[in-house]
């Protein structure tokens, strides 16, 4: 693998996943391979080509400012982890 | 001493929630203070496959003050993930406009004690959301997520490093509080942290013109805490200074128990948020008609009240001032200025009664009657006719009452037009000094204080209506000197 472990390091902080050394060589691999791609990609001349950041032309899809369409707390709190029946219990963050 | 040496360089991130019944992205309340965990739903749970779908108000509201501070407003908006994780942030990002914002430059201007109206830049306007709220003192081992807030729409006005004291800082946030109030799109509220502020805090010499290395101090959301946040700061970074050292850029935070900041994070390991265009929004293109619409629509900004209130009507500052805090307080007197022209009167009134009544009672909604009746009631004391306290202990309070009554009848009826009539007045003097011709006497060798007394039995006689200048003028005559 050529891509730079450092970089491998940076990501799983980045996205708070832990990896294993086999785990960092196998994605380091998957890594290079996409990295190929789009070095690939970079050939092409878009010089003067607009980004096609969305794929219809769909603008201003706007809702009016009313309250609809809440979850009552008892569903909402039923999918989390861990809760007293009011909150999102999680591990202790420290203030911010 | 060594303070006068360096002038303190201060922008600030002011982030004010706009108040709409709904939040930005989905129809959950977005008002403060329910119960954690009940303005909620999918979207803004992150629940996956929910979609977000813009709030009409919020582009509105955003506009607005965009055209207030008089800054180039963008047509054609995006959104974009600005991407972090964080127990209070479901999605895992946050929806910003990182590209391109609502608008750029403007400027809030502020009144300085001197006198004077600095004008501080804005670097740009967005538009975003909130995220939730963390609690850690509920639970012992655990902090307490409450997504109330996830969502809720927020404005970010980013200024240019403009400020240069506490104070500044301090009349900027309440120009900008003022303004989202008078404009409605805001209660400006920073108890309940509808405006909070990160403050960049540099120092450098006097006179100098360059940046120096800035610190940035997160979430202020008191002006009190603000001010003691910057001073501290400003002291904090001219000893590193002054003892040869380099300020590090940092992210710090205040800390209101010890009054001191201290590092969140480094440069080093600042956040590297991958912002990218957010493809479940589609752009927001704001057309010439709108805008122009938005434009017609602007009321007279506090700023040009002020100045119209000072110099076309030559009011002092202090009353200018009062009379711009509030834009029901300001068109109210404007509205009554168009009646009656004494404009220096009219302020009393406004500044004096209307508004304490205002103020008293909640429930004490703004009048429903028209400013004519004030307008008569200044006409009635100008003309002489009630005195200034019957006016105000007695007339004022009943116009609130008797609004489709008009004043001088009001005033009739309730029997307190000032009795003006010479004739009226010379009888009444005439009587009273017959029946004590020895005080008459008196008087006339020198005891000039008995005058008081004769205008006391006058007004008794005259059952208080008596105008006490005119009585006075009477007295005097009759007494011969």
């Amino acid at each position: 693998m050529t891509t730079d472990k450092n970089l491998i390091l940076r990501l799983e902080k980045l996205a708070r996943l832990q990896l294993s050394d086999t785990e960092r060589e196998e994605i380091g691999g998957d890594l290079d391979k996409i990295l190929a791609m789009v070095d690939k990609l970079q050939e092409i001349d878009t010089e003067n080509v607009e980004p096609l950041t969305y794929i219809n032309e769909e603008v201003n899809v706007l809702r009016a400012d009313a309250i609809k369409n809440q979850t009552d707390r008892a569903a909402a709190l039923r999918n989390a982890p861990d809760t007293d029946g009011t909150y999102f219990k999680v591990p202790k963050v420290i203030e911010r | 001493m060594a303070k006068q040496k360096y002038e303190t360089v201060i922008g600030l991130e002011t982030h004010i929630q706009l108040g709409t019944a709904s939040k930005a992205f989905c129809g959950d309340d977005a008002r403060f203070g329910g119960e954690p965990n009940t303005h909620i739903s999918t979207v803004s749970l992150g629940h996956p496959g929910t979609l977000p779908v813009l709030n009409r108000k919020q582009i509105d509201y955003a506009l607005r003050l965009s055209v207030a501070l008089g800054a180039e407003v963008n047509l054609t908006n995006y959104f974009d993930r600005k991407n972090y994780f964080y127990t209070d942030l479901p999605k895992g990002y946050q929806i910003t406009q990182d590209r391109c914002p609502i608008s750029v430059g403007g400027f809030v201007p502020i009144l300085l004690s001197d006198g004077t109206v600095k004008k501080v830049r804005l670097h740009h306007i967005h538009m975003e959301e909130d995220a939730g709220k963390s609690v850690h003192d509920v639970f012992e081992m655990h902090s307490g997520v409450d997504l109330n807030r996830a969502g809720v729409p927020l404005v970010e006005v980013v200024s240019e490093p403009d400020l240069r004291s506490a104070e500044e800082v301090d009349l900027f946030m309440n120009a900008l509080r003022r303004l989202v109030r008078w404009l409605e799109i805001s209660d400006g509220n920073m108890e309940q942290g509808s405006m909070r502020c990160d403050c960049n805090v540099s120092i450098r010499p006097q006179g100098s013109e360059e940046l120096f290395a800035r610190c940035e101090v997160k979430n202020m959301n008191s002006m009190r805490f603000a001010r003691r946040a910057i001073e501290f700061e400003t002291q904090r970074q001219i000893d590193i200074v002054e003892s040869g050292g380099r300020v590090r850029q940092q992210t710090l935070q205040f800390d209101k128990n010890t009054g001191s900041t201290s590092p969140l994070r480094d440069k080093e390991d600042a956040h590297d948020y991958r912002y990218f265009p957010d493809p479940d929004l589609p752009p927001v293109v704001i057309s010439a008609e709108e805008l122009a619409r938005v434009k017609a629509e602007m009321p007279a900004l506090p700023w040009e009240l002020y100045e119209r209130f000072t110099t076309k009507f030559g009011l002092s500052a202090y009353d200018a001032t009062i009379l711009t805090e509030e834009k029901t307080i300001a068109f109210l007197f404007l509205d009554l200025t168009e009646k009656h022209q004494d404009y220096k009167a009219c302020a009393n009134l406004i500044i004096n009664q209307v508004r304490p009544h205002l103020a008293e009672n909640e429930t004490n909604a703004v009048p429903d009657f028209p400013v004519q009746r004030w307008a008569e009631l200044l006409d009635l004391v100008k003309e002489n006719k009630v005195s200034n306290s019957v006016a105000k202990q007695k007339l004022f309070p009943a116009i609130w009452e008797k609004s489709d009554t008009p004043v001088a009848k009001l005033a009739e009826k309730m029997n307190l037009l000032q009795d003006s009539d010479a004739d009226f007045l010379a009888d009444l003097a005439e009587e009273i000094l017959a029946k004590y011709p020895d005080k008459v006497a008196a008087y006339r060798k020198g005891k000039k204080g008995l005058l008081g007394f004769f205008m006391g039995e006058l007004m008794k006689a005259s059952k208080g209506k008596a105008n006490p200048q005119e009585g006075n003028a009477v007295l005097r005559e009759k007494l011969g000197g």
